[in-house]
């Protein structure tokens, strides 16, 4: 089911909470007024019985009435005429007024009330209300004839109600129609308050509808919003900002791969091409396959640490813990690269500690090791220095690795570990070094729960990681 | 015709350097962009392959500079930046043409004959002179219905007479576009060269082709 849009939702919110709040505003006026008259038209209808009702008494079984009739010409009939009918406890009647000719008031009898009202319409039409009282008949003390226990009497009053319910009638359309007015008016309202309220909003979701991947830089304007809406546009904009850097990270990366590809195949392609424009002798074909496979071999290798970098953020790495002795593996790993540095004149120092022994992961130590011997020796000057130390730092080892070799400045340090960056912008060592070994260091320190940072005092360049212990059960 | 290429990837350049030269460019090469604009600006190339992203100075700098300096010679952008926007940079800043990597050796060729045409306003790919028919493509040289067999050298220096077909062309023309920078320099080595070519292009009952212009230099098919 489609959700409602928020327009349509405070539309009919504002106008039918309005609607609820009419209709009974409209039920607790008309009631308080038709409670108000109806109450004044029985006071009066009450006085009147009760007048009444003191004129009446009793002597042995005979009910006297000691008022004149003709003194009160509205029981007497007419246009505004009253009436009234006394009935005897059981419902007996005793006597009506003249105004009620052979009709009879709808006997009721009063119940825990000094007085009960009620209104109906007499058989001949006639809408009146009636006040029913419910007394004891006066006795003379002094006559012989009077009674103990005089006999109880009901005397109800009414009057032609008929011009009161017509003004009640019309107090209801009166409402009705007003509330109706204002409901239609209210419509009217809130559709433009919650246009205009909604417009921010409105601007707002039709900026963010027109962002898409291509134009990731454009952000949400924030001159005229509503301060409820001014943290969403804060940080939705933060949100497209790294948004837009992931993009512009995935773009750069995809290039980067492309260029550390397209580079060697072009390599590879060139030297086939050019070998097989005529024929040539087996040196040369040797020679031309030998310089393909030395150019696969540095992808294959490329490929490889792509792979690895795949596994670690996929989180497919897993660890064999063993005790370690550092100082041997650092030895273990400069190996490969001893004749390079040889022939380069560079000196390796390894002073860490032989007996330095430490829980780790032989094979992700192996490749920090590595990585960061090939790139010192790439890197290091003619006839530099490498040295490897490390320490005790509180429960964890710090192990450094520094050579004289440094060409980066402050700023290039923070892209060190960024993928396929490379000091030199212009890859000069594509297809030898593809800006993947610090990369690959960091996530595998990362992975045993340590840090690295990169740092160059007077000129060296001096790399640091620290390894926590490794915690039991991991 | 003599080419210049600056590309730094090792392999790459040495592949291109060989197989330029096979088919009878004159190559000069350079790693850096900083060089290779130190050559540009030393010698007059009929093209330059210039790869984009180079130490030193990349190959967008190199191509600003040599057209800030009014250098017309024809380049040709050989990178693996492949984008669209990539492709229009280059081109818009002054490069001729843009060719993106891994590219097939046999075009990179046939652009360069269409470049080195163009400097030279041909538009046929087959240059004649007379009866003499020189086919670019396929570096074949005939005179009327025998073919000549020409040494590289020697086809490099009818190609480049024949682009200037009419024109006196000087030694210094002929040692800055048919020899490297490496080349060994000799009072009369283009002299001895324009001997080797007269031989083999001359026939006795003809009129000659190639004439020596005294003190001037060379001209064919006048």
């Amino acid at each position: 089911m489609p959700m409602r849009s928020l327009k349509s939702r405070l539309m009919y919110g504002m106008i039918g909470g309005m609607a609820v709040l009419l209709i009974g505003f409209d039920l607790i006026v008309y009631h308080a007024i038709s409670r108000t008259l109806f109450s004044q038209f029985d006071s009066s209808l009450e006085s009147v019985a009760r007048i009444m009702s003191a004129s009446v008494e009793q002597d042995n079984n005979n009910i006297n009435f000691e008022f004149d009739v003709k003194m009160m010409p509205e029981f007497a009939g007419g246009t505004r005429a009253a009436y009234y009918e006394f009935w005897k406890d059981d419902g007996t009647p005793i006597a009506k007024s003249p105004s009620l000719g052979s009709n009879d008031l709808v006997w009721f009898k009063p119940e825990n009330h000094p007085h009960t009202s009620k209104s109906f319409v007499m058989k001949d039409g006639r809408s009146v209300r009636a006040v029913a009282v419910n007394f004891l008949p006066r006795t003379e003390k002094n006559n012989s004839n009077a009674v103990d226990t005089p006999q109880s009497i009901i005397l109800m009053v009414a009057r032609d109600a008929g011009n009161l319910l017509e003004h009640l009638q019309f107090l209801k359309y009166l409402l009705s129609f007003a509330s109706a007015g204002i409901i239609s008016l209210a419509c009217a309202v809130a559709a433009i308050v919650v246009r205009r309220g909604l417009a921010p909003l409105s601007a707002v979701a039709a900026q963010i509808d027109n962002i898409s991947e291509d134009n990731l830089k454009s952000r949400i304007a924030g001159e005229h919003l509503p301060a409820e809406l001014a943290p969403i546009q804060r940080q939705l904009n933060n949100l497209l900002t790294r948004l837009e850097a992931s993009f512009e990270r995935e773009r750069a990366f995809n290039a980067d791969v492309a260029h550390e590809l397209r580079t060697p195949l072009a390599g590879i392609r060139s030297i086939i091409d050019v070998t097989l424009t005529r024929d040539r002798d087996a040196a040369e074909y040797r020679s031309a396959l030998s310089e393909s496979l030395s150019i696969i071999n540095n992808m294959e290798e490329m490929v490889a640490k792509l792979l690895m970098l795949a596994r670690i953020e996929s989180g497919q790495m897993t660890f064999s813990w063993g005790q370690i002795r550092p100082a041997e593996l650092v030895d273990r790993c400069w190996h490969p690269f001893s004749d390079k540095a040889a022939a380069a004149e560079i000196i390796f120092d390894n002073r860490l500690d032989g007996n330095l022994v430490w829980k780790s992961d032989a094979t992700a130590l192996s490749m920090i090791f590595s990585n960061l011997l090939d790139n010192a020796v790439e890197y290091t000057n003619h006839g530099g220095r490498i040295w490897a130390t490390a320490g005790k730092i509180d429960t964890g080892i710090e192990i450094i690795f520094e050579n004289t070799g440094n060409q980066l400045t402050k700023q290039q340090l923070e892209s060190v570990f960024d993928c396929y960056w490379q000091g030199d912008a212009s890859r000069s060592r594509t297809g030898v070094h593809f800006g993947l070994g610090l990369p690959l260091v960091k996530r595998i320190v990362e992975l045993l729960g340590g840090k690295i940072r990169v740092e160059t005092p007077n000129g060296l360049f001096s790399i640091h990681i620290y390894l926590p212990p490794v915690k039991s059960g991991s | 015709m003599r080419i210049l290429l600056i590309e730094d990837y090792p392999p790459l350049q040495k592949s291109l350097a060989k197989g330029l030269r096979e088919a009878n460019f004159a190559v000069d090469v350079s790693s850096d962009g900083q060089e290779g604009l130190w050559y540009v600006m030393s010698n007059d190339y009929d093209v330059i392959i210039l790869d984009l992203m180079l130490p030193k100075l990349d190959g967008l700098s190199v191509l600003k500079q040599l057209r800030a300096k009014n250098k017309d010679n024809h380049v040709l952008i050989l990178t693996a930046k492949d984008t669209v926007d990539d492709r229009i940079k280059g081109l818009d800043l002054g490069a001729d043409d843009y060719l993106v990597k891994p590219f097939a050796f046999g075009e990179l060729l046939a652009r360069l004959r269409a470049l080195t045409r163009r400097r030279y306003e041909q538009k046929h790919p087959c240059l004649k002179i007379h009866d003499l028919y020189i086919d670019i493509a396929s570096r074949r040289v005939w005179r009327g219905d025998e073919e000549v067999v020409l040494t590289s050298r020697e086809y490099m220096l009818l190609e480049y007479l024949a682009m200037r077909a009419g024109q006196v062309v000087s030694r210094t023309d002929i040692w800055e576009h048919v020899y490297e920078f490496n080349s060994e320099a000799s009072s009369n080595v283009v002299d001895v060269y324009i001997g080797y070519l007269r031989k083999k292009i001359e026939k006795e009952a003809n009129p000659p082709l190639l004439r020596t212009v005294r003190g001037q230099g060379y001209i064919l098919g006048a």
